[in-house]
């Protein structure tokens, strides 16, 4: 029982984490209609930068919004320099810029920042928290507290403001948004920016964990996207879903059958979910229609 | 010369050049170099069916290469399974595992399959590394004999050559014949309309399917190719990195052309060996080249997309075309 409560908090810590790159996906994909294969590059960026804002000397706060606001920037201006170029969108296109983005954001890293793992300290010192027989990391409490933050954010954000009322639109429709006098252009740009900062936060919240390096962005990139088309591809609050049953899922394997196939869950996953049903657990027929 | 002579004369001069090349060469590391260049001929070549004619990307295709090396290697080295036997179930595992990827994913739209070959390439470096008993692991997979046909052993680097490159020829007719008649022909029409393709009764996810599988089984010819030279392979080979680089390749040589993908597969290999292609070259020079080939790889397949769709092939067509009209 107690093991069953330690591995259900292992996963829902990881699940936080693929929940905030679900996001990432599905944010893009509702204002592009392509997979950005880019979104796990944010999340290294978002450790990698933070680490290196602590070495110039920055309080631990001040790193992690300085590494987020630069990650979004560089989201931004590669949607501006890359994607909106693309005449009429073209998904396809889309993801091949954003395949060839993805190497290049990488190799930046390993330049600039080299090869070897870093490190990021715990956003607050102290003991593990104790509940119902689990041990509960300080780090990890920051993880759910930070991804209810940003996915309450992103809810209030989508309702109430002008800003997410009109990324909505585009979504649905973007040239009726564009004849309403929406910049749909600009929201692309802004999915981008929204997409990477949530990226990077995730990279930033779980580096006192796990350490970081220029390499950990696709791996954890294809275990969000996984996350995502598990939940059903496009709706937030199913890419949320997706993210902590995939990390709980993870978490058992890893547990009760061998770690070893720990890494194997999120790709079986991937590959059942776009076979058997690919328009995810919550969502409805997704079929391509001709 | 007539531009229809010179669609023969071309290809022609081309593959005389290739073939006397083992002769005017001397040294042997560089005939080795000319034979990893006609390995990744092999690879671009399928690939490029698959990206320049049907409309695919796929991310995976350093996992079929790895299929069809292990296969090789395993059937060889430890079964003692004639060479020509274990080559050509290669091809056929990867083809299979081809098989069962794009059957569900095709059904679906283009993204999708992107990421199937993506999560199968990565689940595959898992398999690669994890299989101990089977792969080697980690170690890898050592003392892959040489190809032998008919109990005549292959182990000069000219006869390995001729081998590899008799194989991308094989290839290349293989897929010129598949453009230029039936099938290529409604892939063509898959490329320019989906929807007026699927409208005039051409089976297009059946099209696709085939195309794929063809690819697939290119990329394990491949493999079990590479595994029989070197005499030696191991997970490192088989990543993420190396699908990138062949999908370069597809992407850079172009759309609806063979010969866009050969060549561009033939210069980005020259480029990884340009120490021993250009003899001055600082070992220093060399190895900055190397570090920096992924950028080079990211950066172009977004140059390409963005300002030369086409890729090379249109580059050459459009130039052909305002020769013929001036």
């Amino acid at each position: 029982m107690e093991a069953l409560a330690q591995f259900i908090v292992a996963g829902l810590k990881s699940g936080a984490i693929y929940a905030l790159l679900a996001l990432g996906f599905t944010i893009v994909y509702a204002s592009t209609g392509a997979i950005n294969f880019a979104q796990g590059e944010f999340f290294m960026l978002g450790g990698v930068i933070g680490v290196w804002l602590l070495s110039l000397g920055m309080p631990i706060p001040l790193a992690v919004l300085g590494a987020i606001v630069l990650t979004a920037a560089i989201g931004v201006v590669f949607e501006i320099l890359a994607v909106r170029p693309i005449e009429g969108g073209d998904p396809l296109r889309i993801i091949m810029v954003t395949i060839g983005g993805s190497v290049l954001l990488r190799q930046l890293a390993l330049h600039a920042f080299g090869p070897d793992e870093l490190t990021f300290p715990a956003f607050t010192r102290g003991p593990s928290i104790r509940l119902l027989g689990a041990a509960i990391e300080r780090q990890t409490v920051w993880i759910w507290g930070l991804t209810l933050l940003a996915v309450l954010a992103l809810a209030a954000m989508y309702r109430y403001t002008g800003f997410g009322k009109a990324m909505r639109a585009t979504s649905i429709r973007s040239e009726a948004a564009r004849l309403v006098g929406i910049d749909a252009a600009g929201m692309v740009t802004a999915s981008f920016g929204l997409s990477a900062a949530l990226g990077a936060m995730a990279g930033l919240v779980v580096a006192p964990l796990t350490q970081t390096a220029f390499n950990v962005g696709s791996a954890i990139g294809l275990k969000g996207f996984a996350a995502a088309i598990l939940g059903g591809l496009g709706n937030p609050v199913a890419a949320v879903g997706g993210g902590l049953i995939l990390g709980v899922l993870e978490s058992l394997t890893a547990g009760y059958i061998d770690p070893l196939y720990k890494d194997a869950v999120a790709l079986v996953v991937l590959l059942l979910v776009l076979f058997i049903r690919p328009q995810g657990l919550f969502g409805g027929a997704a079929r391509e229609k001709v | 010369m007539s531009s229809r002579a010179l669609r023969w004369a071309v290809p022609a001069v081309v593959a005389l050049l290739v073939a006397v090349l083992p002769l005017v060469i001397a040294d042997r590391f560089l005939i080795k170099v000319f034979t990893f260049v006609g390995l990744n001929v092999i690879v671009a070549v399928g690939l490029g069916l698959l990206f320049g004619y049907a409309g695919q990307v796929s991310l995976g295709h350093a996992a079929f290469v790895g299929m069809g090396a292990y296969t090789s290697a395993y059937l060889t080295a430890r079964l003692d399974w004639p060479w020509i036997v274990a080559f050509a179930l290669s091809g056929a595992v990867a083809g299979l595992g081809g098989l069962v990827l794009a059957i569900p994913s095709l059904r679906l739209r283009g993204h999708y399959l992107a990421m199937a070959t993506l999560g199968f390439g990565e689940l595959m470096s898992l398999v690669f590394t994890e299989a101990d008993p089977i792969t080697g692991g980690v170690d890898g997979f050592t003392g892959i004999p040489f190809p032998s046909i008919m109990g005549f052993e292959l182990r000069q680097p000219a006869g390995l050559y001729w081998l590899v490159w008799g194989v991308a020829a094989i290839a290349i007719l293989v897929a010129a014949n598949m453009v230029n008649f039936g099938p290529g022909r409604a892939m063509r029409s898959v490329h320019g309309s989906e929807l007026g393709a699927v409208a005039s009764g051409v089976d297009v996810t059946g099209v696709k399917v085939r195309v794929f599988v063809i690819s697939a089984t290119f990329a394990g010819l491949s493999g079990a190719l590479y595994a029989s030279v070197v005499g030696f392979i191991s997970p490192s080979v088989f990543t993420l990195q190396s699908s990138v680089a062949y999908l370069a390749m597809a992407v850079i040589g172009g759309t609806a052309s063979l010969a866009g993908p050969a060549v561009a597969a033939t210069l980005l290999t020259l480029l990884e060996y340009t120490d021993a292609l250009v003899p001055g070259l600082s070992r220093s020079a060399a190895q900055t080249i190397q570090e920096y080939q992924p950028d080079l790889y990211g950066l172009a397949i977004i140059l390409v997309v963005l300002f030369a769709p086409g890729g090379l092939a249109a580059l050459w067509r459009r130039r052909a075309r305002g020769g013929e009209s001036g």
